[in-house]
Order: structure tokens, then sequence, then C-alpha cells
């Protein structure tokens, strides 16, 4: 990989993280699509992709610094305590509860899945599938609109009326993170799916993602400090990789700094129809080796 | 749900999870693992986090006394 792949690689990881489009899709698929050479399933590539992560974990923690400091502090008031008394002691507990199953589908299941489901063309038919599961959410979102009858009202009231983060149920909270597995088919978005899962949860949008971006913080951080060790086995051009990781740290934070915005009135149906079209045309292209 | 057994049961599963975290992070356990040999630092985390995940549902659900 040269060093302004490394670059691109990095630009295209850190953006495509958190919007749900699906990172993992992408970096199957345009590497293929521009018929670069280099191996992702190579052991080498594993120090790179670490780094990528810890670039984006990295951009979360600053992005959210003051609420995880709040968040940190209230789970262990309320663990030392037995007992919930503030919404941010709630939501410290709901992320607990949420990355469990993540991680135990993670650290049992990702291998596998991973490796059955490597090929460019699975990830651009997941692709599709992300995309139909965009607007199933949408569809699903809206159907709750009308019975609240507020599918008449202006978007900002109609957002008014769903939940924030902390006041979904534990349940909720252990399928919106167990739904973080679906991400490991390449082409499947991790946030796509969590904020999907949040909005069946009754969440705000805004919040589905705040939701989902907290959610996915310990999971990529932890997975990529466990791997930290791999960047000193010989021949990892550090300074090279380090760059691509302060750039998809960049490309995160200003994701998440739209997103949030965005998500205030916005829906997934431009990302669902983006996921669609894109898994189209590279089907298409794969297929006829343009 | 506040009962004692309960709180003893998450507590004694915590303890597992800690036992298994031992073991991965030392390498004897190699169930489900991507290899047949060395520590396996991935399993040992999540098998810590459960045991801390335990702790905490046994403090929930310990009954108190005002």
């Amino acid at each position: 990989m040269s060093f302004w792949q490394a670059l691109f690689m990095g630009l295209l990881q850190g953006a495509t993280e958190l919007f749900p489009v699906s990172s993992l899709g992408h970096a199957v698929l345009v590497p293929s699509l521009l018929h670069w050479s280099f191996k992702q399933s190579d052991p080498s590539f594993v120090p790179f992709l670490v780094l990528l992560h810890l670039g984006t974990a990295g951009a979360l923690l600053v992005l959210y610094r003051q609420q995880w400091v709040e968040i940190v502090a209230g789970f262990f008031r309320a663990a030392i305590r037995g007992r919930i008394s503030t919404p941010t002691e709630r939501l410290s507990m709901l992320l607990l509860v949420g990355t469990l199953p993540a991680g135990v589908l993670g650290v049992f299941l990702e291998g596998p899945i991973k490796r059955l489901f490597a090929s460019p063309y699975e990830a651009a038919a997941f692709l599709i599938v992300n995309g139909v599961l965009m607007l199933g959410f949408e569809l699903l979102r809206r159907r709750d609109e009308r019975r609240a009858a507020v599918d008449k009202a202006p978007r900002l009231e109609q957002e008014e009326r769903f939940a924030d983060a902390a006041q979904i149920t534990f349940v909720a909270a252990a399928l919106v993170g167990a739904c973080q597995a679906l991400a490991f088919l390449p082409g499947i978005s991790r946030s796509g799916v969590t904020i999907g899962g949040g909005l069946l949860a009754g969440l705000r949008h805004q919040e589905a993602a705040r939701f989902s971006f907290l959610l996915a913080t310990p999971v990529i951080l932890g997975a990529g400090l466990i791997e930290v060790p791999q960047l000193f086995s010989g021949g990892v051009p550090v300074v090279e990789y380090v760059l691509s990781a302060v750039l998809a740290g960049l490309a995160a934070y200003l994701s998440a700094r739209f997103l949030l915005r965005y998500f205030r009135s916005g829906r997934l149906d431009p990302y669902g129809w983006y996921c669609i079209a894109a898994g189209a045309v590279s089907l298409a292209l794969l297929h006829f080796a343009l | 749900m506040k009962s004692s057994s309960l709180a003893i049961g998450l507590g004694v599963l915590g303890i597992v999870f800690i036992v298994i975290a031992v073991l991965y992070a030392l390498g004897v356990l190699q169930f489900f693992a991507s290899t047949d040999t060395g520590p396996h630092y991935k399993h040992a985390l999540l098998f810590g986090v459960l045991a801390i995940a335990s702790f905490v549902a046994a403090n929930f659900a310990r009954p108190k006394t005002a």
C-alpha cells in the first residue's frame, strides 16, 4: 500500500465509520473498484486497521469528552450504590448493557463471519441490504408518527414526541447493542443498524445517533487497544499509518458533528438510497470488470 | 427484583468470569479462539467486562437496608 493509498483509506474509513453506509463495505469495495492490489486479509494490514479504529474512537472521545467524564463517574456512583438515581447513571448502565452483547458476539463471531463474506460482490450485495434496512427503519418510524398523530406536524415537532437515549429500556439497549453484530457483514453499517434500532426503541433521530456513537466508542477503542502490540512488529510503517489514523480521526469527528446536526430533523432515507445505488453500481462494475 | 440468592448467584458468576478471563490471558483456555496457542487478550477482556457487569448486577440485586 502506497503512502497516498494509506491516507485515502484513512479518510475513507473515518468518513464512513459513523455515516450509516458501512465503512467495512466501502473498505472492501473501493480498493477493489480502483484495482488496488493490496490484500486486506493480509496480517500486515491488521496494524493499519487498528490505528484507523483508534483514530475514530479518539475522535468520538474528543467529541463526547464531557459526557464520557459524567458517564464514567455516573457508572461508578450507581455501581457502588446499587441504585440508579440520575439520567446519566441510567445512560451509563444502558451503555454497559448495550456493549455486552456486541462484545460477546464480536469476540466469538467477528472473525468467522468476516472470513466467510470478504469478497467485493458480497460487500456490494450487503450494501444494498443495508440500504433496504435504512428505508425499512424509516418506514416503521413513519408508522409510529402516524400512530402518535404527528405525521402532519413539522419535523422538529415530530422529533420532540420521541425519547432521549437515557429513557429507553434495558432490553431495548441490549437489542440495539446486539444489532452491532450485523455490521460484521461487510456492507452492513454499525451506526446504521444501531441508529435504526434506536428509532425502533422510540428514540429521536439525534438521540439514536448519540446513543449509537456512545455505544460504538468502548467497542472500537477496546478492540483497537488490544491489538496495539501488533504495531510494534517489524516492518510496520508507523509514521505513515499514524498519519492515516489522524486523518481518519479528523474525518470521523467532522462526520459525527455533521450527523448530529443533520439528525435534528433529517432521516435515514438519503443514506438508504445511496447504499442501494452504490451497491447496485458496484455490482455492475464488478460484474463487467470495469 | 431484589433477592440475596440472586445477588450471591451473580457474585459467583462474576468470580467464574474472572477465572475464565485469567485462563484466556495466560493462554490456558483455547475455546472459540482464532488460534490454538498463546494468550487471547480479546477474550480475556470480554470476560473481565462480563465479571464487572455481574458484580454490578449483584450489587443492584442485593436487598438494601433503609
